[in-house]
């Protein structure tokens, strides 16, 4: 994503300035709209189930409009079940920030080699290979997850490989509960998601600088650990946060590689909450929490942004 | 806090703080009010009780009056398209077809995984005309009104069906249910990778625990279920049990569970474990028979083994079929019910998803007879006795399920 | 002298590691869908035991192919009613917010550009919940099923175009709306007749990248989905891969790889076509991506 280049003040008169102001607000007042209608709005409905109260037949939620009569039963009880000998959630919870972090690094990993590659040393080959590193965008995600399901199925591709042809079978179920499958998951499913911003950003690293270093007489590491590496920091924070975020909230790829409590995420604690009865305010409540652990990134990125954009890059 | 004055200042100005502060205290109450109005009609049922039918207590649930059934001898609904709400694979693609044929009508089915998930799409108004449902579901279902009483007129084959049936303890009269399947809930193997004789063990249930098989097991994704079974495992027949001793242990037998075996928890029995994906799971009798038709070619089904407490004390039930009140083709629903009451779409049904319909036409003795079900097989056969002293999961009231639900979100959890 | 050593120690050498680390990741990444893919043909019930050619759950078999299964039709169509709806509210929709954002100054404006950029990061199930809250708790008009997941798909996805025109309004720079307006025209004007066709390439990429991320969608449209028939082929794919899965699903899933891929390189050459004579314009795939 491009950082908006901030422009000079316009040097026209009041009046004129105030009636372009009216058309661009005309302009962006329906993405406005929408966004408060259909983001904002149910933002807050979620916070109403989750300080709501619970139809005593059903178990379904009642939400509770008016904040000043919240009630905080539900959220203390997540609350208090996270840590402590009451601690169920705690698990979940640090196990998804573990698999995030290392699933995450593990994408960093493969993406930054590859698309510094493609950005900078491909020469003539760009294009082709820069398609190919987008295909897996419009590949369908459930498909490639189920490709991997088929291949590591007991009489998939995979044992076929590891047994050596029929020399010894190994005894593992991969699609039972083994965390290095679900991460190697994740990170199958988001290094694309890596990619992109990545490529983006080395692309519009300047080229002098770099091979100002080398003709200075650094070799390639140092001047790849001292030059290049600082001067791709926004885009790797950037490449970061557009991976790990979005797989905070991720369920299915444990559902469908895993079906077992051994490696249950909190996208697992939410979507098994929600319509079971009597826990939908608690599933709110998970929504409310990784709400809250992505918001803080975001602001903390979207303030360097903006500082960063006063210096021009 | 410090703002710079002027309309070009980057902060507002105190009057324009304090105008909006007024704004947003005087406008608070009113849109709480204004969002009230906007709720949902009939989120609250206002009956703070519910009738829990049990064997002891039978129900026989009111017909309001705005919820009447259908007149007799009406025609059925021309070229609609029925909306059937159901398990996955648990309906024969041969039984829809000769019904579409037979009305010139379309069928779509709409799955679900479990029950929770879906009478919330149930409430939230998606016109369904038929549900699968289960009798742990019932006294929710006529209390919210989502079912719509039966005709019987329509439905003449109800004579097909064990006669105890027709009075069941939880919809006396028949007023509003069907039977659809029978099946009891029991061990099942593949002897491939689980050589020894679970069902002589001393207590069956143990050995999913056994650190042997770790990895190979599994159990059925319903917290009542899998719990039962472990309450069963400790010797404890009352399977809906609101103690909290007897819950705490199950909470500490559960988390045993995962550390010995770290089980699947799924409902796909049927098809994992002919696929090898495991080896050793508690298992409905339906999916051990239904996992014949799953096997891989070159693997035959004498491998498959099952097991059910052979005095019948073990969990024993049975599924039915519901219309729906906001079904728009409520004549059709009748006459699909009665379609799936006749013997022969039964049989072939019973073929097709392995669970036994309880027809008079099909007693334990005619299936051996018939070679329907292979010796190896023959505890999966549901037998009329089993339902004297067989245990059967039945509606929890609020509180209660609050408590088991509790326990079963921290195995799911797999924390502490 | 070209022994192994100095093969080895060229300074003129290509960087052969990355290059190894490139092809392996695309091996790693494709490989597995191109078996899955080839497995779409396979004659038999099995999706890991190759028994032969055949094109029979394309539209061979009586009962279980795509062609002749109902159920899998219905998911196909659905997905590509989902794409083109949602797509034809997004586009529009996102890029007259970033032309109003961009220009306004404002903390409204930042606020709402930060509000769109967080319904970018935030992970899906939180809106596809929040969403599923106010359907079934507030007496809206909108009942779980199209509508439903259509508002869900458009709110999730609107910050795509936003972001891609704002990007290229960046690289324009005022300078050619200052010309026009210097020569009389009013803003209105000079935004519809200079700015617009200049956002043309960036809004046209946005529209098949909005599209092909619309189809593959899985989270908001399984919570948001009413019966059966508004099922996409994601959740068809997620539904069955979980029971008894037949290779008519690798054929579904191939389908609808094709018609990604045909949207993509259509819009592709459309965009090379596009900014035939437009110097600011990254021509690449790179600037098709909005990633320039």
């Amino acid at each position: 994503m491009a950082v908006p280049v901030v422009t000079a003040p316009p040097r026209q008169a009041l009046p004129d300035r105030r009636r372009r102001t009216r058309l661009w607000s005309v302009l962006a007042a329906p993405g406005i709209a929408w966004l408060a209608a259909f983001f904002l709005f149910p933002l807050y409905v979620v916070l109403c189930i989750v300080f709501g109260q619970i139809d005593p037949l059903f178990r379904t939620p009642i939400p509770v409009w008016n904040p000043l009569q919240w009630d905080p039963t539900q959220f203390t009880y997540v609350l208090t079940h996270i840590v402590g000998e009451n601690g169920v959630y705690g698990q979940a919870i640090l196990r998804t920030f573990i698999y995030v972090m290392v699933a995450s690094a593990l994408c960093l990993l493969i993406a930054f080699p590859v698309s510094y590659y493609v950005a900078r040393l491909s020469g003539k080959r760009r294009g082709l290979l820069l398609a190919l590193l987008i295909a897996p965008f419009w590949i369908s995600y459930m498909m490639r997850m189920f490709a991997w399901v088929n291949l590591l199925q007991d009489d998939g591709l995979f044992n076929k490989m590891l047994s050596l042809g029929g020399l010894f079978t190994p005894d593992v179920k991969w699609l039972t509960g083994q965390p290095v499958v679900v991460i190697l998951g994740l990170v199958y499913g988001y290094v694309p998601y890596m990619i992109l911003p990545l490529y983006a950003g080395l692309d519009r690293l300047s080229t002098p600088m770099l091979e100002a270093s080398r003709d200075l007489g650094a070799d390639r590491l140092s001047s790849f650990r001292r030059v290049t590496l600082p001067l791709c920091r926004p885009t790797i924070v950037a490449a970061l946060l557009l991976t790990c975020l979005p797989m905070l909230g991720d369920y299915f790829t444990n559902d469908m590689l895993s079906a077992s409590p051994k490696t249950t995420m909190v996208g697992n604690l939410i979507n098994d909450g929600v319509q079971a009865p009597g826990q939908t305010g608690q599933a709110g409540a998970f929504v409310m929490l990784v709400f809250l652990i992505a918001l803080l990134p975001m602001l903390y990125y979207l303030r360097s942004v903006t500082r960063g954009s006063e210096v021009a890059s | 806090m410090p703002v710079p004055n002027g309309p070009h200042g980057h902060g507002p100005t105190r009057r324009q703080f304090l105008t909006r502060a007024a704004i947003l205290a005087a406008s608070a109450p009113t849109l709480g009010a204004f969002l009230a109005a906007c709720s949902k009609p009939g989120q609250s049922s206002g009956t703070p009780t519910m009738t829990l039918a049990s064997p002891d207590h039978p129900v026989k649930w009111d017909i309001a009056d705005d919820n009447k059934p259908i007149a007799d001898g009406l025609a059925p609904e021309k070229g609609a398209t029925l909306k059937i709400y159901n398990y996955a694979d648990y309906l024969s693609p041969q039984a829809m077809k000769s019904f579409e044929d037979k009305y010139g009508i379309k069928i779509e089915v709409s799955t679900f995984n479990d029950g929770d998930e879906a009478i919330t799409k149930l409430r939230s108004g998606v016109d369904f005309d038929i549900y699968n449902a289960n009798y742990t579901e019932i006294s929710r279902l006529v209390g919210g009104k989502l079912v719509r009483p039966l005709n019987h007129s329509y439905i003449p084959d109800i004579k097909n069906v064990w006669p105890s049936f027709t009075n069941p303890w939880y919809d006396q009269e028949w007023r509003y249910s069907v039977p659809y399947t029978i099946y009891t809930t029991g061990i099942g193997w593949r002897t491939d990778q689980v050589p020894a004789d679970i069902g002589a063990l001393k207590n069956p249930y143990e050995s999913l625990w056994d650190p042997q098989y770790k990895g190979k097991t599994a159990v059925i994704d319903d917290f009542h279920t899998a719990m039962a079974m472990v309450l069963l495992k400790q010797g404890i027949t009352d399977i809906n049990t609101s103690s909290q001793a007897d819950l705490k242990m199950v909470g500490e037998q559960l988390q045993a569970l995962v550390k010995a075996t770290s089980p699947k928890v799924t409902i796909t029995m049927y098809n994992d474990l002919p696929a090898g994906q495991m080896g050793l799971a508690q298992m409905w009798s339906g999916d051990i028979i239904n996992a014949q038709s799953y096997l891989p070619e070159g693997t035959g089904p004498e491998i498959l083994r099952y097991w059910f407490p052979a005095d019948g004390k073990g969990m024993v039930d049975n599924d039915m079929l519901v219309t729906l009140r906001g079904g728009k083709n409520p004549v059709l629903a009748h006459l699909f019910i009665n379609h799936m009451l006749n013997p022969d779409v039964a049989k072939e049904n019973f073929s097709a998803i392995g669970y036994q319909p309880p027809q008079n036409t099909i007693t334990p003795d005619s299936l051996v007879a018939e070679e329907f079900i292979p010796e190896n097989l023959r505890s999966a056969i549901v037998k009329p006795e089993y339902f004297d002293t067989g245990y059967r999961l039945l509606e929890l009231d609020a509180a209660n399920e609050t408590a088991w639900r509790n326990v079963w979100q921290a195995f799911n959890a797999g924390g502490s | 002298m070209r022994g192994p050593v100095s093969w080895w120690n060229n300074p003129w050498r290509p960087p052969r590691f990355l290059i190894a680390i490139t092809i392996g990741y695309l091996l790693w990444s494709l490989l597995p869908v191109l078996i899955a893919v080839l497995y779409s043909f396979n004659s038999g019930r099995s999706r890991t035991t190759w028994q032969g050619f055949s094109t029979r759950w394309y539209w061979g078999d009586q009962t279980l192919s795509v062609w002749h299964n109902d159920a899998l039709h219905t998911a196909l169509l659905q997905t590509l009613k989902l794409g083109l709806i949602a797509t034809l509210i997004t586009v529009p929709l996102g890029t007259l917010f970033a032309i109003g954002i961009d220009r306004w100054r404002g903390r409204l404006p930042n606020g709402a550009n930060f509000l769109m950029l967080l319904s970018f990061v935030l992970p899906e199930v939180l809106l596809a919940v929040a969403l599923l809250f106010v359907i079934t708790t507030v007496a809206v008009p909108v009942q779980l099923g199209t509508t439903a997941q259509v508002v869900g798909l458009v709110t999730f996805q609107v910050s795509y175009p936003a972001v891609l025109v704002r990007a290229r309004l960046a690289t324009i720079g005022p300078q050619y709306e200052e010309a026009a307006m210097d020569l009389g025209a009013s803003p209105l004007a000079a935004l519809r007749r200079i700015i617009v066709p200049m956002l043309l390439p960036a809004i046209f990429a946005s529209t098949v990248l909005v599209f092909a991320d619309v189809i593959d969608d899985f989270v908001l449209v399984r919570y948001l989905s009413g019966d059966a028939s508004t099922e996409p082929v994601s959740v068809k794919i997620y539904n069955t891969a979980r029971a008894a899965p037949t290779p008519a699903l690798n054929a579904l899933a191939t389908l609808l790889l094709f018609a990604a891929l045909a949207a993509v390189v259509i819009g592709f050459l459309v965009y090379r076509r596009m900014t035939r004579g437009d110097n600011t314009a990254d021509r690449g795939l790179g600037g098709f991506t909005g990633e320039a």
